[in-house]
């Protein structure tokens, strides 16, 4: 794996390291809102202990896997060594300072303010300082994927960019839009507050500028499975990529329909007006395009696979594929999930069916069974794929491995299934104590305790994640096995510039940008939408 | 880097042609629906003109329309709005002018005051500024009323209210400073046996009675809001009275009077003796 081996092993290490103990503080959180008796029993502990959870899971697991996964992506596609490796270390270390001081200002009690951070809620400033480095320095990665991916075009002048690449820089690009919103947030409302060189904060400006990267980093979060399902999936299935072409649209696809669509994260908010969470809700709904396209691509590349392996008949070629593979049992679980929360989803973004479930139980539901499930399974998937590659040392069992997905799958759905439905009954989420006493809440009791009962499971399938890693690890290194991605049906000879190149698709963005976000953020201008903060770490005027 | 060569806005190649064209569809079509047909014939709503329609779905509100039914004549409860230029003005009060303002106030105000044998009178020692500067901005425009208040109100200027809402403020008292963190009693304070203790750290959810603490302490703090751990019981039974009864009417949105309405006479007296009894001294024995 050239010169990213230990660059790789590292972010993926942070990934997982901080993985494990915010599973355990998942647990925790749901016993908390159960009716059962929790170990300690105190909100602010609870609100501590959810921004924790949310900041790691959101923003340290993912960035740093996706930066990995980036890396190790970058070098075997390519075939050749990564440009600009001290910078990437030095991005490392940039986002792990970042991470290191927003976790101490959390535990220190001082930044309860949840991982969306909404003023005018204000905690301390290291917690905002450490979230600004940390999505700052990923900023570095962004830059060398772009980098590595127009030296090799120069290199190979008039060759397809291999579609691995292509789609890692799709989302490199996606996570600077994304990152925009929230960097400006940032600098522009919170930071100034924090440090105390403002006195009030713009609410409704700070709450759109978040939206920008609300629904986009979900895709972020999202890219490297899709990645795996493209280029690593049809590979281990033993078959081929169905269409190379299909792939380069559905990431530019997910470039161009994922980052104009936050608004409607702010259905219920006032600031913005009707039209705009309208138009934003219509764009929405063509997310569901490079998703379908994708779900057809690989239900056609895996039957591929499986009729090469001699399935017969209409659906002989589901039981031909080697099922014992972690990847495919993972994507086939997966895509399970994807089609649950992807329904899910479909409530969520419409601008009626919204005000059914807005801020209730389930909405921590979905993303948990959409991005938890759909998305982490294919990160174990993709960890077990690049272990042996990276230490060159076989994976230390897979059936332990297998054990730990469907552990995995098992418990998000015993998780998520009562949570959806104790939030159609109206439970509100992010709440630390219930009086289920109550005859409005007495019958959302026992979901809320299956709850409980399918987080124990996760947090037995996250152990046995690390038991394997680390086992794996600590082997003999036997094993030289280069990663491989899957060949298309028709492998690229020669692709259309607009395909091979992002320059196309940013220009169209930022008018998506312009006409989806141009007035909404330009109207705080005018609009006087300040209010003073509420601490959550002192008093507001200061005066007693 | 990638762009120049490509020509991202030109459109005389087939995939550009494809890109600017959807991208002009997708808005053109969003657009009509969203900030026409969508605001223009909404249900339960008068059809709108274009230009109506257009700045409703734009978020700013439109002259005329259906305005002209009859409405109730405005009732405030308080003309003080926790604006910047209020709280920027209580931030300047002066203790020290304050406290030759607030030579008129400890006559009856200083704690165990001879003219205050009933203890129905508060202590404002350690009270937080803004709560003292709100009420004696409700008593200066008659939105509260109480005996000699209104007429020393109305005596004092703007800047006077605020220094000796600072004033009080320094003062070290029986009153608890709120700590900011929010309900310190641990989660299942449903469970707890006393009645008092019970609404002020849990309220009562059944009865949409949210806890006293989140506002007044101890622990959580609202602006506004009085801290109430040391306050004298009698004063606060007879004020949880008077929001129940109508008599006092300065809480914004009605906060206070909507939850007051619901308590039993027994409870507004364990509220009032469980906060009575927080004083400096007796919380200091209890650890």
């Amino acid at each position: 794996m050239y010169n990213a081996r230990r660059l790789a092993l590292y972010h993926y290490w942070v990934a997982f390291a901080v993985f494990l103990p915010a599973v355990v503080l998942g647990v925790w959180q749901m016993l908390m809102r159960s009716p059962l008796p929790a170990p300690v029993d105190d909100p602010n502990l609870y609100y501590a202990s959810v921004t924790l959870h949310g900041t790691a899971m959101a923003y340290v697991v993912t960035t740093f896997f996706a930066m990995g996964f980036g890396y190790a992506v970058t070098v075997t596609s390519l075939g050749r060594p990564l440009k600009g490796l001290a910078a990437a270390w030095i991005g490392f270390a940039i986002c792990l300072i970042g991470t290191l001081m927003a976790v101490a200002a959390i535990l220190s009690g001082r930044a309860s303010v949840l991982y969306t951070f909404y003023p005018p809620l204000l905690g301390s400033a290291w917690y905002y300082s450490g979230a600004t480095l940390l999505i700052g320095g990923s900023m570095i990665w962004v830059v060398l994927m772009i980098v590595n991916m127009a030296a090799w075009k120069r290199d190979n002048p008039g060759k397809p960019v291999p579609l691995a690449m292509f789609a890692t820089t799709a989302t490199a690009l996606l996570w600077a839009w994304a990152a925009s919103g929230v960097e400006l947030e940032m600098v522009a409302v919170v930071l100034p507050r924090a440090f105390g060189l403002t006195e009030w904060m713009d609410a409704g400006l700070a709450r759109t500028l978040f939206s920008v990267t609300l629904h986009s980093i979900v895709y972020f979060w999202l890219m490297p499975a899709y990645i795996a399902f493209y280029t690593l999936v049809p590979q281990a299935a033993g078959g081929r990529l169905y269409s190379d072409t299909m792939g380069r649209l559905t990431f530019i696809m997910f470039l161009l329909f994922s980052v104009p669509v936050g608004i409607h994260h702010l259905f219920a908010d006032p600031e913005i007006g009707a039209g705009f969470k309208f138009l934003q809700s219509f764009l929405t709904f063509l997310v569901a395009l490079p998703t379908l396209l994708t779900v057809f691509s690989i239900c056609a590349s895996l039957e591929i696979a499986g009729r090469h392996r001699g399935g017969k008949g209409l659906l002989g070629w589901i039981a031909a594929l080697p099922w014992d593979e972690p990847m495919i049992l993972a994507v086939g679980l997966s895509l399970v999930m994807l089609g649950f929360g992807g329904g899910g989803g479909l409530i969520n973004m419409s601008y009626d069916m919204n005000s059914m479930i807005h801020n209730t139980s389930w909405i921590p539901a979905h993303f948990h069974l959409m991005f938890g499930g759909a998305v982490v399974i294919m990160y174990f998937a993709v960890a077990y794929e690049m272990w042996p590659r990276i230490t060159g040392k076989p994976l230390h069992s897979k059936r332990l491995a297998r054990w730990q997905l469907w552990l995995w799958f098992i418990g998000m759905f015993v998780t998520t299934i009562p949570w959806h439905i104790t939030g159609l009954m109206g439970q509100p989420r992010r709440v630390a104590i219930f009086d289920y006493s109550d005859p409005f809440l007495a019958p959302m009791a026992w979901l809320v305790v299956l709850s409980v009962i399918g987080a124990v499971i996760l947090l037995a399938s996250a152990i046995l994640l690390i038991v394997v890693l680390v086992r794996s690890q600590i082997g003999d290194a036997v094993l030289q096995v280069p990663l491989r991605y899957a060949l298309a049906v028709n492998p690229p000879v020669r692709v259309p510039k607009a395909l091979n190149g992002f320059a196309l698709w940013n220009a169209i963005l930022l008018m998506f940008m312009i006409v989806e976000y141009g007035y909404p953020i330009g109207q705080f201008f005018f609009l006087k939408s300040s209010v003073p903060a509420y601490e959550v770490t002192r008093q507001l005027t200061g005066v007693r | 880097m990638m762009a120049r060569s490509q020509g991202a806005f030109s459109t005389d190649h087939p995939w550009s042609r494809i890109g600017w064209m959807s991208f002009v569809v997708i808005v053109v079509i969003s657009s009509v629906l969203g900030f026409v047909v969508l605001s223009r014939y909404q249900q339960n709503d008068e059809t709108l003109d274009l230009w109506s329609a257009i700045c409703r779905s734009l978020g700013i509100p439109v002259a005329g329309g259906p305005a002209t039914s009859p409405r109730p004549p405005l009732r405030t409860p308080t003309e003080l709005a926790w604006s910047q230029a209020t709280i920027t003005r209580i931030r300047a009060g002066n203790a020290e002018r304050g406290g030759f303002v607030a030579l008129n106030c400890v006559a009856c105000h200083e704690a165990g005051a001879a003219a205050n044998p009933a203890y129905v009178i508060p202590t404002l020692d350690g009270m937080e500024a803004d709560a003292i500067y709100k009420q004696l901005v409700d008593y200066r425009s008659g939105k509260r009323s109480w005996g000699v208040m209104n007429a020393i109100a109305r005596a004092l200027t703007v800047e006077d209210l605020a220094d000796v809402a600072a004033h009080f403020a320094a003062r070290p008292g029986r009153l608890q400073a709120n700590s900011g963190e929010r309900i310190p009693q641990g989660g299942r304070a449903f469970r707890q046996a006393d009645v008092g203790a019970r609404l002020v750290f849990a309220g009562d959810p059944q009865r949409g009675i949210p806890p006293c603490s989140s506002c007044h302490g101890p622990g959580g703090y609202k602006l506004g809001a009085p801290t109430l751990s040391g306050q004298y019981t009698a004063y606060i039974e007879r004020q949880v009275a008077a929001f129940a009864q109508g008599i006092r009417q300065n809480d914004i949105y009605e906060q206070m009077r909507a939850i007051a309405r619901q308590l039993s006479p027994e409870e507004m007296q364990a509220v009032a003796a469980f906060y009575g009894a927080q004083t400096r001294e007796q919380i200091a024995a209890k650890n």
